[in-house]
């Protein structure tokens, strides 16, 4: 056994065609080079012999995947199990979460690098030396929901939102902004999750937004307080590099602009940011105590809801929030303890995960053919979920820890956790109630 | 009623040795029979039928449909497929003159179709028993009711004259593929040639021209053409002679033109109705006598089905992880593999990458690798493994075929009817048929499920429910009211040691199944279940309540999974108590005997106690008998279990059409495009008879079956037999809506509560109707104009409970609570017994409806997701312990789920109406995990008026039924 963390993550890099190893990230024992090679060796015996191997799983929940993209680098990701990937039914509905992280990666290493440079291998050596800058991001994605908590969108591939009590006022001071910047493309994010963007943002494919919030993030976290990066869109401009201008205007509120050209970093930090934002700071402020909940506080919550996350299948947005858990001293604990607030959110993700793969299959990129769709994973699980004869719309789960609550409308998906004190028959109401209570106050 | 006697009679002359051990339970219903009885039975001068079929390694399969089902089945298959099946006799030598005027009668006539297919059903079995002599079958009850020529040649056969024996051979031949160019020529062959394939050359010596010769000339096949039909029935020789087709006695003459009075299987059926692809390769039936499944089981067309599914990549292999270096041989690691097809051949040239995972993971994970997916030729094929000792068993199939869980339990069974330690099995040469048999049903079972039943020819399968079904641990119980004693057979005999000898077996236990239920057991549960496997894999079970069997023989050697553990750990066994006695390795031997819808698993031991096996014993006759004499005695169980099965449903289920207000709609435009008749009453009165339930004509054709008849009647209505409702209307039985009891004997009290009210049979029928219909607008307030809900249908809706028969309502448990009766389907499957329940077949079948099918399907689909939760849970509780890296710390994933539920919306289909959004109705589909009183299964489906708590249910649901 090579892997020695319970539920760690190894993900290897290689040239398709050579087997060149490219990088390895994940788990700190890294696997020697012979099984790096038999790994990829057995992909590519299988595609000399017109059979593409997809992915594999153990009697201990590991499981490994591979994928190659553009022809020119394969990606491997291989799980120890024990751990959250394995949720889910039988087999390849799980890997979800492994699926996506691979395609997250390689779109990452897109939009540092892009596409030419992946696809070209002209210099492999180069090549290395030039993935290097995408560690942080690919790293922030391996920890998924565990490094920064309550962001969902890697698993999703809906932007995290957080929706800020004076929307309309930062809306109009966003688009103001990036206008003056030349641009259409302006974001506005607070605490990591996007508060405002332009319409021409959301226009963005989905991954990208997210990607470009992952991105964002790590900037931010670099400290400085303002940078321009080249990003190359993944599906937009896999070419053609932007430029990505961001510029911190408070801690944890983050504003950037996808621009061309013009105008340089340094005149739009010096005459737009103070010009534009300055008079928003009572507004920023106010958006940034909304916090981790995400949700203004005109919006009150039953006490009965432990966590939640809500999408919004249209636009791809999503909030999600866990509410701080008050221990009631008037009450002994329980036999339930609730769950911590981290463990609310893994519970989240997986509960996300197991419904999606089974009951709520995501509608993206329909023109899929069928082997891409394999390829992704999506295959099995659309196959699965379309075995139902009848359209679900509700499903819960009762654990020992929590009860589980997910229902879909036309416009939204809900996802809710519960206490186990709440009677199972009232779950669908609690949810009724939530959606609307949310919908109705930010008409997100 | 004979033998009723025997059971009373106790001829206990040697007590048992192991009275004072052995558990009363043990040995109910083990056969008590005295010698009369063996005699009875087996008639000394005539040896058993299936002894002829005892394999060399003691191994028997005998399977016989009963006389009745096989004329049933031939009698079927001649009304699907009759026209489009065209009977060709040849005759090996000589032309066979048959005078009998039945002869020439067309093949359509129903009454002589009989008979002769009766008598090539014989003829079939004959010929799967070739070494049997003809003694038993050849009798005279035979000589009157089988046909001159036959007899002629069994006469011919035994004196030893000139033999002429009759082939007859079923084609499937289509005019259709001629195109629509004209017939060929006589010259160039003609539609012999082109249509059946047989070149036939006028002889040399006459010219062509001189018509008395030809008219002389029989048919004698001179060549075959490549691809044809007569080619590929693999029965035709050159040098037959073509005597009749369709019982038409042909020559040279006359063949074109009856060959050319074929009309085209197209224009027979419908085009793309039933199971027969036109379109394929033209079908070959040499005996479309049974279905194919029993077909199947007795190892006919093995070849033809496996190759209708050789596109599909599926494959079996073995491999052995010991690579012998040294060894030359290309594919030496293969120790056995099925099937050989060209999608399995490229699966097979990547066995590679099998052995490499199976190698690797276990090295970097830790785990052992179950399942791998990969793509070929853009179809995704899942992969299960299992590893032994050195070896690694490989079965890939399609995505969605494969099941997690049906893979991983596919070991099981093959490893009770094979060997206990399969590298044995898979290594041994002479396996490799048997094994190839096992793989083919598998594979057969998971990729064309539709194929191998008969019966659901119209409805498509329900292969999640065959799924879920067949993955539960247990097997399907029937309930039995207490009027029916199965126990009531038992005694403590049956382990006799017969005429002084040492017994040869000692009997750990038997089942017993009536029509595919199980409703008597005293195997201990694993036993169960392993014999249950064994009969599932084999279809014993839908074959017995399909098909009446006539008689079904099978031995084997098992090897039941926990009692070699016991075995092996050496724990006490409560057969031998003395002490010292140091337990033997014991065999053990599966003998099950079906008679009619009955059919009875016995686990027999040798060795222990009794005397111990050497070499591979056959079946022995003894204990065959004695077990079809218990089946006879319960033979008389059958009417009891009739009416137990015609009974109405307990807990009462509702039908989901009824709670969709389209229903009546819908319903009135079936029947009116069903029925002339009708269409034309509906004509006129479907506008009252939805507003007003005046309706009389179609409200009693609605409702006839629950509402116009008294309730005493129903139980024949529900057989179905009636087709003529007293209004003169033909009402189609399939499509009138059923009325479960629930509401039927609702509807009886109401009427009489009505009837004081001066309200009419046909304005009471009506308004059980509107009843449901007010129901679900209560729910769906959007989709119908209140004005619809005549006022009297509150009535129903108020009705007070104390207008039901107080014994009814004691008779009729409810499961769900509320007004209506909300409950759709439910299993709850009981993991001490290893048995569940679930709503019989009939039970289903009279809730007909368009959506209710597709509901039921649904349910069976979302209950494989609920039961891969819950499996999920059980699988690392298991391993919890095993290991410290598999235990983290804290819990992890979702954790252990209790229960999981999943609320559908169905609407019905193709609505048309584009002003109203389609009605919909909603349904909960609830899986429970119980471990309290006992560890069970619940799964259920219910409508989503009424809030229900699936505990509660299950509670009285197991409470009623006394598990």
């Amino acid at each position: 056994m090579m892997l020695q963390q319970a539920g760690s993550v190894q993900l290897l890099c290689l040239t398709a065609n050579s087997g060149v190893p490219l990088f390895t990230r994940g788990a700190s024992k890294q696997l020697p080079f012979s099984i790096i090679g038999s790994l990829n060796g057995v992909h590519m015996f299988g595609a000399g012999q017109g059979v593409v191997l997809a992915g594999c799983e153990t009697d201990r929940g590991g499981r490994m995947v591979w994928r190659v993209f553009q022809d020119s680098v394969m990606l491997i990701a291989v799980s120890s199990g024990g751990q959250a990937q394995q949720e889910g039914g039988g087999a390849g509905e799980e890997d979800l979460h492994l699926r996506r992280l691979l395609e997250n990666v390689w779109n990452c290493m897109v939009l540092v690098l892009g596409q030419d440079e992946l696809a070209s291998l002209r210099n492999v050596e180069r090549l290395k030396r030039d993935l290097r800058s995408c560690y942080r991001l690919i790293d922030q994605l391996l920890e998924g929901g565990q490094g920064q908590e309550g962001i969902m969108g890697d698993l999703t591939h809906c932007a995290d939102c957080l929706l800020p009590p004076n929307a309309t006022l930062l809306q109009e001071g966003l688009d103001g902004f990036t206008q003056a910047a030349d641009s259409e493309f302006g974001c506005l994010m607070v605490h990591g999750r996007i508060a405002a963007a332009t319409e021409k943002w959301w226009r963005l494919a989905p991954q990208e937004v997210v990607l470009l919030s992952v991105l964002t993030r790590s900037l931010s976290l670099s400290g400085s307080a303002s940078c321009d990066t080249p990003v190359f869109l993944p599906q937009g401009s896999p070419t053609v590099a932007h430029r990505l201008l961001r510029f911190q205007l408070l801690p944890g509120v983050d504003v950037c602009v996808l621009c061309g050209p013009s105008p340089t970093l340094h005149r739009a930090e010096r005459e737009l940011v103070g010009c534009f934002w300055s008079p928003l700071l009572e507004a920023l402020r106010g958006s940034l105590a909304v916090g981790e909940r995400c949700l203004p506080g005109s919006v009150t919550l039953r006490p009965d809801v432990l966590a939640l996350l809500l999408i919004n299948r249209e636009s791809r947005r999503s909030v999600s929030c866990v509410k701080a858990i008050i221990t009631n001293p008037n009450h002994p604990p329980s036999n339930h303890p609730l769950p911590s607030k981290a463990r609310c959110w893994e519970l989240l993700r997986l509960f996300y995960t197991f419904t999606t793969t089974r009951y709520f299959p995501l509608e993206e990129t329909p023109a899929l053919t069928l082997g891409e769709k394999a390829q992704r994973g999506d295959s099995l699980r659309e196959d699965f979920a379309l075995g139902f004869s009848h359209q679900p719309l509700q499903c819960y789960l009762v654990t020992e820890e929590c009860k589980c609550f997910s229902l879909q409308t036309a416009q939204h998906q809900l996802y809710l956790l519960t206490p186990l004190s709440v009677p199972t028959f009232a779950l669908s109401s609690v949810a009724t109630q939530t959606l609307s209570a949310i919908t109705l106050a930010t008409g997100f | 009623v004979v033998y009723r006697r025997t059971h009373d009679f106790q001829p206990s002359s040697l007590p048992s040795p192991y009275g004072s051990c052995s558990d009363e339970t043990r040995y109910d219903f083990q056969p008590s029979f005295t010698h009369s009885m063996l005699c009875r039975f087996t008639p000394s001068d005539l040896e058993p039928e299936w002894l002829d079929d005892v394999q060399k390694n003691g191994e028997l399969f005998y399977l016989e449909l009963s006389e009745g089902e096989e004329a049933a089945a031939l009698a079927q298959v001649a009304t699907n497929y009759g026209l489009s099946t065209n009977h060709v006799r040849f005759s090996e030598k000589e032309a066979e003159i048959i005078s009998d005027e039945s002869r020439k009668l067309p093949d359509g006539a129903p009454t002589k179709a009989e008979p002769k297919l009766k008598r090539l059903a014989r003829i079939l079995r004959r010929k799967r028993r070739p070494s049997q002599s003809r003694g038993p079958d050849g009798g005279g009850e035979d000589s009157s009711s089988r046909p001159v020529s036959i007899l002629k040649n069994q006469a011919g056969q035994r004196v030893g004259v000139m033999v002429q024996q009759l082939k007859e051979v079923f084609l499937y031949l289509n005019p259709k593929r001629l195109g629509s160019c004209s017939p060929p020529p006589p010259e160039r062959g003609g539609l012999l040639e082109a249509l059946l394939g047989v070149v036939h050359r006028p002889s040399w010596g006459r010219g062509q021209g001189d018509p008395a010769g030809r008219r002389e000339e029989r048919i004698t096949v001179h060549g075959l053409v490549p691809n044809s039909p007569a080619v590929k029935c693999a029965q035709i020789l050159i040098g037959d002679n073509l005597v009749a087709v369709d019982d038409v006695d042909v020559t040279t003459e006359n063949i074109e033109r009856v060959l050319s009075c074929i009309p085209g299987p197209t224009q027979v059926r419908g085009p793309g109705e039933g199971g027969v692809d036109m379109s394929s390769a033209p079908r070959l039936r040499p005996s479309p006598s049974v279905s194919q499944l029993v077909r199947l089981l007795w190892g006919e067309d093995t070849v033809e089905l496996q190759m209708s599914i050789g596109h599909i990549p599926h494959i079996v292999m073995y491999l052995s992880l010991k690579l012998d270096s040294d060894s030359p041989l290309e594919e030496q690691e293969i120790l056995y593999q099925y099937p050989v097809s060209e999608a399995s051949s490229q699966l097979k040239g990547v066995r590679g990458i099998f052995l490499t995972l199976s190698d690797m993971l276990e090295n970097v994970t830790g785990g052992q690798i179950v399942s791998s997916s990969l793509l070929l030729n853009k179809q995704l094929v899942h992969v299960g493994y299992w590893k032994e000792s050195n070896n690694l068993l490989v079965i890939a199939l399609p995505a969605e075929r494969y099941r997690h869980g049906k893979v991983i339990q596919c070991m099981l069974p093959y490893s009770i009817p094979c060997l206990s330690q399969s590298h044995i099995a898979f290594c041994q040469a002479d396996h490799a048929p048997r094994l190839d048999h096992f793989f083919c049903l598998f594979f057969q079972q998971l990729i064309q499920p539709s194929r191998l039943s008969d019966s659901s020819g119209s409805t498509p399968t329900d292969l999640s429910g065959t799924l879920f079904l067949d993955g539960l641990p247990a097997v399907r119980w029937l309930p039995l009211p207490p009027e029916i004693k199965v126990w009531g057979w038992a005694t403590t005999l049956g382990h006799e040691d017969f005429y002084g000898m040492r017994r040869l077996y000692v009997t750990l236990g038997s089942c017993l199944f009536y029509k595919g239920y199980l409703i008597a057991n005293h195997l201990p549960k694993e036993d169960l279940l392993d014999v249950s496997l064994y009969c599932q894999h084999y279809c014993l079970l839908p074959l017995a309540s399909e098909q009446r069997v006539g008689q079904l023989v099978v031995w084997r050697e098992v090897f039941p999974r926990h009692r070699s553990q016991i075995h092996q750990t050496k724990t006490i066994n409560n057969h031998c108590t003395m002490p010292g006695y140091c337990q033997p390795q014991g065999r053990y031997f599966l003998l099950i005997v079906g008679l009619r819808h009955f059919m009875q698993c016995v686990l027999l031991e040798a060795s222990g106690c009794a005397a111990p096996a050497t070499g591979a014993p056959g079946p022995d006759c003894v204990y065959v008998d004695q077990v079809k004499a218990t089946l006879l005695q319960l033979e008389e169980l059958d009417l009891g279990m009739e009416e137990r099965l015609a009974a109405p449903p307990a807990p009462c289920l509702s039908c989901a059409d009824w709670f969709l207000p389209s229903f009546v709609r819908d319903r009135l435009d079936t029947l009116a495009a069903s029925s002339p008749v009708l269409s034309k009453l509906a004509g006129g009165v479907k506008p009252p008879s939805l507003d007003q339930g005046g309706g009389k004509v179609v409200g009693r054709s609605l409702f006839g079956r629950g509402a116009r008849r008294p309730s005493s009647k129903r139980s024949q209505s529900d057989s179905g037999s009636e087709g003529q409702s007293d209004g003169g209307v033909r009402r189609p039985t399939g499509l009138s809506p059923h009325s479960t009891p629930d509401s039927a004997r609702k509807l009886v009290g109401q009427r009489d509560s009505l009837g004081s009210g001066g309200s009419d049979g046909s304005r009471g029928s009506g308004s059980i109707f509107k009843s449901i219909l007010f129901y679900s607008i209560s729910h769906y307030s959007n989709c119908i104009p209140s004005h619809s809900i005549p006022p009297h249908s509150l009535l129903f809706c108020s009705m007070p409970s104390h207008s039901i028969p107080i014994s009814l309502c004691s008779v009729l448990a409810r499961l769900t609570s509320g007004a209506e009766n909300t409950l759709f389907h439910y299993v709850l499957m009981e993991k001490v017994q290893g048995i569940f329940i679930a709503p019989t077949h009939r039970e289903l079948a009279q809730l007909s409806g368009s959506i209710h099918p597709q509901l039921i399907r649904n349910f069976h689909h979302c209950c494989l997701s609920i039961r891969a939760a819950f499996q999920r849970t059980l699988h690392r509780g298991l391993f919890s312990g095993a290991g410290s890296i598999w235990r983290p710390q804290g819990t992890h994933g979702l954790g252990p789920v209790k229960e999981h539920g999943v609320l559908f919306q169905c609407k019905p289909e193709n609505w048309t109406d584009q002003r109203k959004p389609a009605p919909t109705m909603t349904y909960w589909v609830i899986g429970r995990m119980l471990l309290e009183p006992v560890p069970q299964e619940f799964y259920v489906c219910f409508h989503d008026s009424v809030a229900e708590v699936p505990v509660e249910m299950a509670f009285r649901l197991s409470f009623g039924l006394a598990l």
